[in-house]
């Protein structure tokens, strides 16, 4: 699935004293076959833009495209149930008695028959490690169960895009792999996905490209590797591109590397003196 | 976090914050969130606290500040039991939260600053005086009369630490206070926080690693246990311990680790760039 945003503008509280124009004129495409990272500081218009993708909020002006049709037309049903949005601190909408139950409520509303409701929270609850957690109370768990729940809950529709905004704030070190490697998984499957994240190391190591979003604008589009050493400084470059950048200068055979294993396979390749 | 200011940590006297076999469950778990946890943190000393989602470091600090109440054991702050005492301990604890969005709630930062001081009815002039010199301590000067809503995160995070320092807590509780700010605001707030150091009691839950290097102690809470009790040096140097308890090094020192440059002082990436650049420049002597 490809979903574009054409010039999207959205003011917050248009007409009041509070107006903001939140999005001023963004155009963005999510390609059916790529993680899209979305980073930029707090108010920059990260969750705005999240929730335009299924228009959760309806664009000021501007257009929402899926797949080659205006989403407008769309019903609102369908198009929440192909786009899957995962908000930040997801854990706050659990509300069924057991995990089990929590997952399975969309699913069953979509009007499957009971044995694929079944089928797709187990899958969706093992994807996310948390099979073991099907009987428990959603209350009981810890905050990391909790999202990894949450999260089971949107793809357990069977998204055809999935937006995950600040999926990993709270997550141990751990966990927060784990739930990378669901994104790499899911990207590999054929659904691709938007990353909102203020974590730019983890966006270095799973997004096939990056905006930078700046006052609701579109500041930067690319790929990892050219929108980072573009701007290699601290508060817009993931810790291995703050490495690299300034060796650049000296020697420039080592390279643009952006993930961590082939920085670090560059930085041992100048080590060693070969470039 | 430089200036390690020890002399805030009087000994002699009780303990700041303190436990005993604390245990507790939640109503519905089948296992204690925390089980027999023993510890006691001096006047002063900066405690952090890690350890994998569900091992117990939330329900730590909602013990120490009286949200939760102990099924067996006990937790003390100074010589007071926030159980039995909530309010009396919350004078002295000050809590700061995850998410900065969910804490501020005046119309100005310097009303949100007062807010707490309001409720304890503290006199006017006082207050004026501890809310200036609350938002001084976070370097918010010229930021009395603007708007909450148009600050970014690590802003909105520092307003709501001097609404507690108004407060003038003896303890602070820090509950992962960076992990939805970027990286500018993680350090400002960082900053402030060392700052307080020596000065309060400090115990700061965080799944970043790098945030604690300069602590006094860290403690590791896994499945509801404390597994381990030890210096900062001590926890980035020994892998089996992280790896065992879900952490992972700061990518910088993961990197400096990697390439065989010892990980002791190399605490940003600009730090690193300069080392490697320093040891190519060896090498090439040598050769």
């Amino acid at each position: 699935m490809r979903v574009e945003l054409q010039n999207v503008r959205y003011v917050y509280a248009p007409g009041t004293p509070f107006e903001v124009e939140a999005l001023q004129g963004v155009s963005l495409a999510v390609e059916p076959d790529e993680v899209l990272g979305i980073v930029g500081g707090t108010g920059s218009g990260k969750s705005t833009l999240a929730q335009h993708l299924n228009l959760l909020l309806e664009p000021t002006s501007g257009r929402v495209i899926v797949d080659g049709v205006d989403a407008r037309t769309l019903k609102g049903s369908e198009l929440r149930r192909r786009v899957g949005l995962v908000f930040q601190f997801p854990e706050a909408a659990l509300f069924a008695p057991t995990v089990e139950e929590d997952v399975a409520f969309a699913p069953r509303r979509l009007g499957l028959d009971e044995e694929e409701v079944q089928r797709r929270v187990r899958e969706t609850l093992e994807l996310l490690g948390a099979r073991h957690l099907a009987g428990r109370s959603p209350f009981a768990l810890s905050g990391g169960e909790k999202r990894r729940v949450a999260i089971a809950g949107v793809l357990a529709m069977a998204p055809e895009v999935l937006v995950l905004d600040e999926p990993t704030a709270g997550l141990d070190p751990a966990t927060r792999e784990d739930l990378l490697g669901v994104v790499r998984a899911l990207r590999e499957g054929g659904t691709p996905v938007v990353l909102v994240s203020h974590d730019l190391d983890e966006v270095a190591e799973v997004a096939d490209r990056v905006c930078v979003l700046e006052e609701g604008k579109v500041r930067a589009v690319g790929t990892p590797e050219e929108v980072f050493y573009a701007h290699p400084e601290a508060s817009l470059a993931p810790t291995t591109v703050r490495v690299v950048a300034p060796l650049r200068e000296g020697h420039p055979e080592v390279g643009r590397p952006v993930r961590f294993e082939e920085t670090l396979s560059a930085l041992n390749g100048l080590l060693e003196g070969r470039g | 976090m430089k200036n390690r200011n020890d002399e805030g940590a009087r000994r002699g006297g009780p303990p700041a914050v303190s436990s005993d076999n604390l245990t507790f469950s939640y109503p519905g778990s089948e296992r204690a969130a925390l089980a027999n946890v023993t510890f006691e943190l001096r006047v002063g000393e900066y405690a952090g606290v890690v350890g994998p989602n569900g091992g117990g470091k939330s329900t730590l600090l909602r013990l120490i500040n009286g949200l939760l109440r102990a099924d067996s054991g006990n937790v003390r702050v100074a010589d007071l039991n926030p159980a039995t005492e909530p309010y009396v301990v919350r004078r002295r604890v000050g809590m700061l939260f995850q998410n900065p969005e969910n804490g501020l709630v005046a119309p100005f930062v310097e009303d949100d600053v007062a807010f707490g001081l309001e409720n304890l009815g503290v006199e006017r002039e006082e207050m004026r005086e501890r809310v200036r010199e609350a938002i001084r301590a976070v370097g918010l000067e010229g930021y009395e009369r603007r708007e909450p809503h148009t600050l970014s995160g690590g802003e909105k995070q520092r307003v709501a630490l001097a609404g507690l320092l108004a407060l003038d807590p003896e303890v602070l509780l820090l509950d992962e206070p960076t992990s939805m700010l970027d990286a500018a605001g993680r350090s400002e707030v960082l900053e402030r926080l060392e700052e307080l150091r020596g000065a309060r009691t400090v115990v700061h839950v965080t799944h970043h690693v790098d945030e604690l290097l300069d602590a006094d102690r860290v403690l590791v809470l896994n499945a509801g246990k404390l597994v381990a009790d030890v210096s900062p040096e001590r926890l980035v140097s020994d892998p089996d311990l992280l790896r065992e308890n879900r952490l992972a090094l700061p990518t910088t020192l993961r990197l400096a680790a990697a390439l065989g440059l010892g990980p002791a002082k190399l605490r940003t990436p600009e730090d690193l760039a300069s080392a490697i650049v320093q040891k190519i420049g060896s090498e090439a002597r040598a050769r």
